[in-house]
Order: C-alpha cells, then sequence, then structure tokens
C-alpha cells in the first residue's frame, strides 16, 4: 500500500519542503523587520560545508549541525554589521556574502578533499529517522505504517523540528507583542523606534536568527539528505526561497504551504524523470523547472500585495 | 570635483590594500609566508609581457560584465542578472558562428553577430524589465532567477541543435575558423573583442557624464520620485538602461566565444556575478571599472598561478571578490561620514 505513487509523491515532497520552510521562516521574519537578505544562497551553503566538515572531522552528526547553525549565523553577523549597523545597502552586500560563501566553501572543500575526507563515514551522518535515539526497528515500525508512514514518519531528523519552528514562530508572530513588535520593524521603523524599541538591535537579532535556521537547512541539505557535499550544492535554491517568501506574503502559514506545494512540483518531476520522460523532454527542462515555477508564481500571484513598507531601507533614513 | 575624484580612488585603493592584508595574514596562518605568497601572485598576474598579456585578456569580460551591472545600479535598477545575459549572448553567437553561418566577409559579419548577441542579451534582460512594468515582479529577484533558466536554456541548445557531433561531450561545434580573432599576443588569446570593451568603457564614461540621458539615468538612480516630478521619463530610462546593460553582457558572452574558447561548454561561467564586484570596486564609474577590471583580471591569472605552485584552491579569488565588495562599501560608509559629520556626534 505503501509504494502507491500519491504516497510516495507526499513523502518526497515533504522531504524536499523541510529545507525550503526553514531558510524561509528565517528570510521571513527578517523580511518582516526590513532586511532583505539576499545572501541566503551563501548562508546555505556556509551551513552544508560547516555542517559536512564538522560531521566529518568530529564524527558526530551533531556537532555537524553545531558548525552549521554557527557558520550560518556568524555569515549573517557580517551580513547585519554592515547593513543594520554601517547601512550599507543590503542587495550589494548580500551579494558580497554569496561570493564569500561560493569562495569559502570551494577552498574549504579541496582542502577537506586533500585531507582525504570526501566521503562521509555512515555513523558521522544522520542516518534517515524522524526521531534521533529511536532504535532502528521502532523506526522502520512507523515508517511502515500504511499510507501515513512514508510521509509522516520516514523523514530526516530536521523535519519534526522544522515543524516546531514553523508553529513557533506563526504562533508568535501572530499572537504576541514580539509579533507585533517584528512587523512593525518593517513598516515602521521610526514610530518603532519612538516607542522605546531598539531598532538596529532588534534587526541584528533576527538577521542573525535567520542566519542560523539558513545554516540548518543547509546542513540538512549535506549531513542528511545527501550525506555529502560538493561545490555549488545548493544550486540557487536560496533564491527559490526569497520566491517563496514573497509568494507566501511573509506569512508564515502560506510560506509552509507555498513550500509545500513546491515540493510536490519537485518530487513530481524527478518521479516523471524516473519514469523515463527525459526520452520526451530533455533533462535541462526539469533543470530549470524551480526556477521557472518560481518566477511564474511571483508573475501570476495577486497584485496588490506589497511588503514590508521599508523592506530593504536603511535605518534611519539619514543622518 | 578634483578632490572627489581622488577620494574614490583612495577608497578602492585602501579597500584593495585592507583585504590584501587580511587575505596575506590568514594564509600566513595556514603555513604560506606572505612575500611568497605575494611575489608568486605577481608572477602569475604580471611576471612576463605574455601573463600581463592573460591578465588583460581575462578582463575582457569582466569589464563588460562591470560595465553591465554599473550601468544599472547608477540608475537604482538591480540587474543581477549578468551572468544568464552573457550565456544567452555566448550562446547566441555560437549559433551563428556554427550552424547559422552567415555568407559575408568576416570583417562585416562579426560585427552582425556582436550586434546580434547583445541584442540577445538586451532581450533576455527585458524580460524582466517587462515583468517588473507589467506584474510588479522585482527585478533583483527575477534576473536571478532568469540566470539559472538561461543556463538551462543553453544546456539544452548545446546537447541539442548546436550539439558538436565529432564528440559525445556537451559541447558545441567550434566557430567557423574565419569568424575567430587572432591572438594579439603569442601565447594569449588576447583578441580585438577586449580592446573593444576598453573602447565601450570610454563611451560609456562619455554617456553617463556628457549628456541629457546620462544625467536622467543618474539622477532616477538618485531619487525616482524626484526625478519623475521633474518630469523625466523615469520608466523609460529604467527600461533603457536594463537594455543596455542586458547589451553589454550579450557582448562580453560573444566576444568571449569568438575570441578565447570558440565554443561553449553549458558550464556556468561566473563572469556575470564577478562583474558585481568589479562594478562596486570601480565605484560605478565607468573609467574606475577599467582599473577594476584589471586588478580582478590579475587576481584571477595570479590565483590560478598560486593554485598550481602553492596549492592554495583558486577559489580564495572568489573570496577575495566578495571582501572587496564589503570593503569598498564600508571604506565609502567611513568616508562619507568623515566629510558629511565633522564634529562626530553618535547616533
Amino acid at each position: 500500500m505503501n509504494d502507491l505513487v500519491p504516497v510516495l509523491i507526499a513523502a518526497q515532497a515533504i522531504t524536499a519542503a523541510v529545507p525550503l520552510v526553514l531558510a524561509g521562516i528565517g528570510e521571513s521574519i527578517a523580511q518582516r523587520a526590513g532586511v532583505l537578505n539576499v545572501g541566503i544562497e551563501g548562508l546555505l551553503l556556509s551551513g552544508c560545508i560547516a555542517g559536512y566538515a564538522g560531521a566529518v572531522l568530529s564524527g558526530c552528526a551533531w556537532c555537524g549541525l553545531a558548525a552549521a547553525l554557527i557558520a550560518g549565523a556568524l555569515l549573517a553577523a557580517v551580513f547585519a554589521g554592515a547593513t543594520v549597523l554601517m547601512r550599507l545597502d543590503q542587495i550589494v552586500v548580500g551579494m558580497a556574502i554569496n561570493l564569500i560563501a561560493v569562495g569559502g566553501s570551494g577552498s574549504a572543500w579541496l582542502v577537506l578533499q586533500r585531507s582525504g575526507h570526501e566521503a562521509l563515514a555512515a555513523e558521522a551522518g544522520f542516518s534517515r529517522g524522524l526521531v534521533p535515539f529511536v532504535s532502528a526497528e521502532t523506526q522502520a515500525w512507523f515508517a511502515g505504517l500504511p499510507l501515513v508512514g512514508p510521509w509522516l514518519f520516514d523523514q530526516y531528523a530536521l523535519a519534526g523540528v522544522t515543524v516546531l519552528i514553523a508553529f513557533a514562530a506563526w504562533w508568535v508572530l501572530r499572537r504576541t507583542r514580539a509579533g507585533l513588535v517584528v512587523q512593525a520593524l518593517g513598516d515602521a521603523p521610526d514610530a518603532c523606534a519612538a516607542n522605546g524599541i531598539a531598532v538596529r538591535r532588534w534587526r541584528v537579532v533576527l538577521v542573525i536568527l535567520a542566519g542560523a535556521l539558513a545554516g540548518a537547512a543547509g546542513a540538512y541539505l549535506s549531513i542528511m539528505r545527501t550525506h555529502g557535499f560538493n561545490p555549488l550544492m545548493t544550486g540557487g535554491m536560496g533564491f527559490v526561497i526569497l520566491a517563496l517568501v514573497i509568494f507566501g506574503r511573509w506569512r508564515i502559514d502560506l510560506l509552509v504551504l507555498a513550500c509545500l506545494g513546491f515540493g510536490v512540483v519537485d518530487a513530481l518531476q524527478s518521479h516523471l524523470q524516473s519514469r523515463g520522460l527525459t526520452a520526451v523532454v530533455p533533462y535541462q527542462v526539469f533543470q530549470a523547472a524551480p526556477f521557472i515555477v518560481a518566477l511564474l508564481a511571483l508573475t501570476f500571484m495577486r497584485r496588490g500585495i506589497s511588503g514590508p513598507r521599508m523592506l530593504g531601507m536603511p535605518w534611519p533614513a539619514e543622518r | 570635483m578634483m578632490r572627489s575624484w581622488i577620494g574614490g580612488v583612495l577608497i578602492a585603493l585602501g579597500a584593495v590594500a585592507l583585504v590584501l592584508i587580511a587575505v596575506l595574514v590568514v594564509l600566513g596562518i595556514a603555513g604560506h609566508p606572505p612575500w611568497t605568497v605575494l611575489t608568486t601572485w605577481f608572477q602569475g598576474a604580471a611576471g612576463s609581457w605574455t601573463r600581463l598579456a592573460l591578465s588583460v585578456q581575462e578582463a575582457g569580460p569582466l569589464l563588460l560584465t562591470g560595465l553591465a551591472a554599473a550601468v544599472a545600479f547608477r540608475c537604482g535598477v538591480w540587474n543581477i542578472g549578468a551572468e544568464g545575459q552573457f550565456l544567452i549572448g555566448a550562446v547566441t553567437a555560437v549559433a551563428f558562428g556554427t550552424v547559422l553561418l552567415i555568407p559575408g566577409p568576416a570583417w562585416l559579419v562579426l560585427p552582425v553577430i556582436a550586434v546580434l548577441a547583445a541584442a540577445s542579451g538586451a532581450a533576455w534582460a527585458l524580460v524582466a524589465s517587462g515583468l517588473d512594468r507589467w506584474r510588479g515582479v522585482p527585478v533583483v529577484l527575477s534576473t536571478i532567477l532568469l540566470n539559472f533558466i538561461a543556463l538551462a536554456v543553453v544546456g539544452m541548445l548545446v546537447q541539442g541543435p548546436l550539439h558538436d557531433p565529432a564528440t559525445t561531450a556537451p559541447q558545441t561545434a567550434l566557430i567557423a575558423d574565419h569568424l575567430r580573432l587572432p591572438a594579439l599576443v603569442d601565447g594569449t588569446k588576447l583578441h580585438l573583442g577586449v580592446v573593444v570593451a576598453f573602447l565601450i568603457a570610454v563611451v560609456l564614461w562619455l554617456g553617463l557624464t556628457r549628456t541629457t540621458i546620462g544625467f536622467e539615468v543618474e539622477a532616477v538612480g538618485l531619487n525616482p520620485v524626484a526625478a519623475r516630478l521633474v518630469g523625466m521619463p523615469v520608466a523609460a530610462r529604467q527600461v533603457l538602461v536594463m537594455a543596455l546593460s542586458g547589451g553589454l553582457a550579450g557582448f562580453a558572452g560573444a566576444a568571449q566565444v569568438i575570441g578565447v574558447t570558440g565554443m561553449l561548454s553549458g558550464s556556468p561561467v561566473s563572469y556575470g556575478y564577478a562583474g558585481i564586484a568589479v562594478a562596486m570596486l570601480g565605484r560605478l564609474h565607468p573609467l574606475g571599472i577599467i582599473a577594476a577590471a584589471l586588478f580582478l583580471g590579475m587576481l584571477s591569472t595570479g590565483s590560478r598561478h598560486l593554485e598550481r605552485r602553492l596549492a592554495i584552491p583558486h577559489d580564495v579569488g572568489d573570496v577575495v571578490q566578495g571582501l572587496l565588495v564589503l570593503a569598498v562599501l564600508v571604506a565609502a560608509a567611513i568616508a562619507a561620514r568623515r566629510v558629511l559629520r565633522p564634529q562626530g556626534e553618535e547616533a
């Protein structure tokens, strides 16, 4: 029963959506607070390499995840320092962050390869399994549950955490004063400042938090999903996330839906590819599909929804 | 006027010095003595006439993509799509140099191909302008997404209609011999297209600083609302700039395949993204960008030499590019604060 096509596609869609949701939540929050981080591609990549290096050097998967969180947060801290504190242009600094991450991860990868670390030992990475520390038999029993097993339980450790983070972020943004402050930071930073809210401190903290989430998403890609690293393995995923954030109108619930929809497209295309459709349609069509879908989504989404009013603007406006 | 010019140069030089020191320190900690790194790098970048010519050859595409970025950024149009526009221009040139051969002498056909390639790059860029005008899709995002789509389109053409039947490798056939540009210096592929790139930079400098349209482009970039209020055609200037930017990147792609590679293999080129670093280091000024492109061209050939001699990954060059962008922005911000606020009050 569990090899029904819809069940398999649902399982794959969720596997593909997890890193998008994880990094997308961070980017949504940062953008709501008025900071546009185009460097998210670089943050993801830094998470990939740091997670991989941490896991392969220490032999412990959790150390890899910790390294990825720290790498994402550090790179985001550089971005925050340059854009929020020094008021430099967010787009240009973001692209600089991308260049630094591409070069840095490429160099680190070469050094790792030369020291004979090009393969991740099985015990150094995360094995498949939603809840860590649970025996393989229990894991397999849950994954084998009819109809719901594959997509609900046959996922990687971060999938469950991502659901919790998504709920937490949604609740905080929707129901708490902190959520209101985040929104106000992006719409009316002057009013925030007048109410005694430290605009720049808030923004720095939120951007760094977003960086840590992107780092975790990177670790998901390298030490969970692909169990390895290759340069440019993010392949533009960060830019797709930027599109999903806009398509989700900077709301966590819509973002999750958008990411799941995107995951379904991704799962469908790999399913069609494995069914031999590449004989009819060139594989480059599949390669471009995520970006075409993202562009179409932005083109045909309802108009008149503008994002945070001060998105991308340095604050204070003049000094 | 004079002083702001000197200030700009000082800012760029300060940023370069800062980043070089930082990189040398890091490499020093990794066990490479700074003086050895510096001399090896310089040998690779400009150690002989041939090496210098190689650096200039490498500066050619960087100069064009740098100008492409700068023209757009000056007008406040965030065209991050030089990468894709470069590829589209390159594949157009390959198409007209292989399967769609235009009859006629090379001196007549090559300019036609250059114009076609520039036009295709411009058309690719204008997709982003169109989506912005029609549906409000942010240019900064659509141009990036279009880069990845362009890569797939080129990949499809390279393995499809343009594929070299003599090989199974994913690459196009070689451009017809009579359409290839001869090397100007032995041992390099420095070609006429690079010379044209430098001429274009000078023409752009004159156009941006000495004409009404150039002034309007600048004004729209500084404050589009104010520009509209004084009756400037804001949207028309933004579209013009996008077309010009895409055209420059497309021409860069054509020059690269006609002058250097002779074919296309469908892998990413990264000249487009590097162009952003060139534009920022050149402070968005065409003459500054000439200097920045030459420097980054030297950085590129030098870092490949470093990889061969000292086994330092050439990816370090990418890190240096990113750091240079940051350093230039920081230096400019510090300089602006010095000039604008002599008695420092802190916010």
